[in-house]
């Protein structure tokens, strides 16, 4: 089947990207000897003993971050498009319920927190981030009432918006008493992943990857959902329950992709869109192959931006952007978004 | 079929919606292989019958019957098992190409994560095939004609391989053709044996009562939220009846 030799292939291609891109630096190193560091760390040896120093710039300094743009990416593509499916919208992105305001405004009363201590420098931004956004989510499920029986799709949309904005708000006041810390702000909200280290990785994969796998398993109620609700209730799914657990799981995932490396935007709303365009829009099809899509242009974009030194966020939206355009000229043409 | 099987039906069944009755005092017994039509005027409650018939809106009072089971005992797997329902109009959030669409039919009968297998999209095609629209099936559902995406509604329920199928107003918005044409199917689908080795049921909401005069076996007359003629076509087409209904004089009504 055409998807799953896709998968084959992206998985094969993010492996090789992965290995080129670890070997791309200030040191450079060669696939061979990238290969042969990561088999030491499992005991393994393969051709010539690596060094120490190649070692610890391999296992310690690129491979957290290589392993973060994969994971980020593939939870931002997979959550954007398990809302457009269950949102039925085409406009929907990872951030629709007000996740990017709240992380961001979580983040930034972090930044102006006068603590320090171990706990703290491991991860208290990204702490503070991952609970702004879920509780943004939190805000607009309340409001919205999902989950009630009552609620609108349309008016998800609307209060995700409202709570965004009020939210976005609140931030740019924080930004103008931040001081010094404005920096640190502005640099989350063009997204990064300068700050990815093993345990922080480690927090943020955990809920990331196991929110975007369970997404993946419910493709079968996600594809009802393209029918719409009452079609989804005759061709036998639960609407209320598999909704509710849809947001929650993909809200999830966004918060901790928001926590690790902050507003990187347009990967969650272009993969899904040209995932359709080549398998069709049943999500059982689309959820897995943009997760791989999803990794795979994180982690050429966040390899660009470490090269020539711009947060990653802007090149997605560089990349993005085009691409988003793009398919709107061949929506005139005939594909229509 | 054992006796004392009943396929379909409700017992002093009466429907709530936003806390006004819509529906009062339906008892009906649908048989496998029947042709039923629903007419009735505009918010007589005919959708809302339909709804409830299968199991997507709650009963306010009495129940109803599918498959000898109250319905209210039955999973929405089992009922979507039993009873397909084609809507009366699909707007598609992506471009979605006919085949694709057609294989969402094949959803209740899915196993585990992955998406339509080979003999989803094999039952898909036999029901594109069996409407007539295979030289559909590379189309966008959305830029579809009227009639063509009815046609494809109607495979979408087919697909879902149910011993019943529900229409509701498949003729809405089509030309004469097109009404006859859906019309013709609708009875030819109707002799097909289903996967519960009876003849497929049809039960649809029609307005056109020329057609259902000449394509079904039996009509379910709504009014003000009860049914108030059910039998043969020519012992509910009445004049004193189609005039109760719609409020029209005998005289008009004998028109139709």
């Amino acid at each position: 089947m055409r998807t799953r030799r896709l998968a084959i292939g992206g998985t094969l291609l993010l492996v090789i990207v992965a290995v080129t891109a670890i070997g791309i630096g200030a040191v450079a190193l060669t696939p061979g000897e990238v290969i042969a560091a990561i088999a030491q760390q499992f005991g393994i040896s393969v051709g010539s003993p690596v060094s120490a120093s190649t070692s610890s710039i391999v296992i310690e300094l690129r491979a957290p971050r290589i392993l973060a743009a994969i994971v980020v990416g593939a939870a931002l593509a997979v959550a954007g498009g398990a809302f457009q499916s269950l949102l039925r919208n085409p406009l929907a992105d990872p951030y629709v319920l007000g996740t990017s305001s709240g992380a961001a405004l979580g983040a930034a009363l972090a930044f102006l927190v006068p603590i320090s201590g171990a706990a703290w420098e491991l991860g208290g931004v990204q702490l503070a981030a991952f609970v702004g956004a879920l509780l943004s989510v939190a805000l607009v499920w309340r409001i919205a009432g999902i989950g009630s029986g009552e609620e609108r799709i349309a008016s998800v949309l609307l209060v995700g918006y409202a709570v965004a904005s009020l939210l976005a708000a609140a931030l740019s006041l924080v930004m103008l008493t931040s001081g010094a810390n404005l920096r640190a702000i502005f640099g989350f909200l063009l997204g990064g992943l300068d700050g990815a280290s093993w345990p922080r990785l480690a927090a943020a994969a955990i809920p990331a990857v196991a929110a975007s796998l369970a997404l993946a398993l419910r493709g079968r109620p996600l594809a009802a959902f393209l029918l719409g609700d009452e079609a989804a209730t005759h061709l036998g799914v639960n609407v209320q329950r598999e909704r509710k657990i849809a947001i929650a799981l993909a809200s999830l995932a966004t918060g901790a992709a928001v926590a690790l490396a902050g507003l990187v935007g347009f990967v969650g709303l272009v993969v899904p869109h040209l995932v359709r365009l080549m398998v069709g829009p049943d999500p059982r099809a689309v959820l897995p192959l943009s997760a791989i899509g999803g990794a795979l242009l994180l982690l050429i974009a966040d390899t660009l931006a470490r090269t020539i030194g711009v947060p990653v966020g802007v090149i997605t939206a560089l990349i993005g952007a085009p691409f988003l355009l793009w398919l709107l000229q061949r929506a005139r043409a005939g594909y229509a978004l | 079929m054992s006796a004392g099987y009943e396929l379909l039906g409700a017992r002093g069944l009466a429907v709530d919606l936003n806390g006004t009755r819509i529906l009062h005092d339906i008892t009906l017994a649908i048989e496998p292989g029947e042709r039923v039509a629903i007419v009735g005027p505009n918010g007589a409650g005919k959708t809302t019958l339909m709804r409830a018939l299968s199991g997507a809106l709650p009963a306010a009072a009495g129940e109803v019957i599918l498959c000898s089971e109250p319905i209210q005992n039955l999973s929405r797997e089992t009922i979507a098992h039993s009873i397909a329902v084609v809507g009366a109009g699909i707007s598609l959030p992506f471009a979605t190409r006919v085949d694709d669409l057609v294989a969402l039919g094949r959803i209740p009968h899915g196993r585990g994560p992955s998406g339509a297998s080979a003999h989803d999209r094999e039952r898909a095609a036999a029901a594109i095939e069996r409407v007539g629209a295979a030289h559909l099936v590379h189309r966008d559902v959305r830029t579809l004609s009227a009639g063509e995406r009815q046609l494809v509604l109607i495979a979408l329920g087919l697909a879902q391989e149910t011993p019943i199928l529900a229409l509701d107003e498949p003729t809405a918005h089509l030309d004469l053709r097109h009404r006859m044409e859906i019309a013709d199917l609708l009875t030819s689908l109707a002799g097909d044996e289903t996967i519960m080795k009876t003849k497929r049921t049809i039960v649809a909401i029609f307005h056109e009562l020329d057609l259902v005069r000449e394509h079904f076996t039996r009509v379910l007359l709504v009014a003000n939220g009860t049914i108030i003629g059910d039998g043969t076509p020519a012992s509910v087409l009445t004049p004193a009846l189609i005039s109760a209904a719609w409020g029209i004089s005998p005289e008009r009504a004998a028109r139709f």
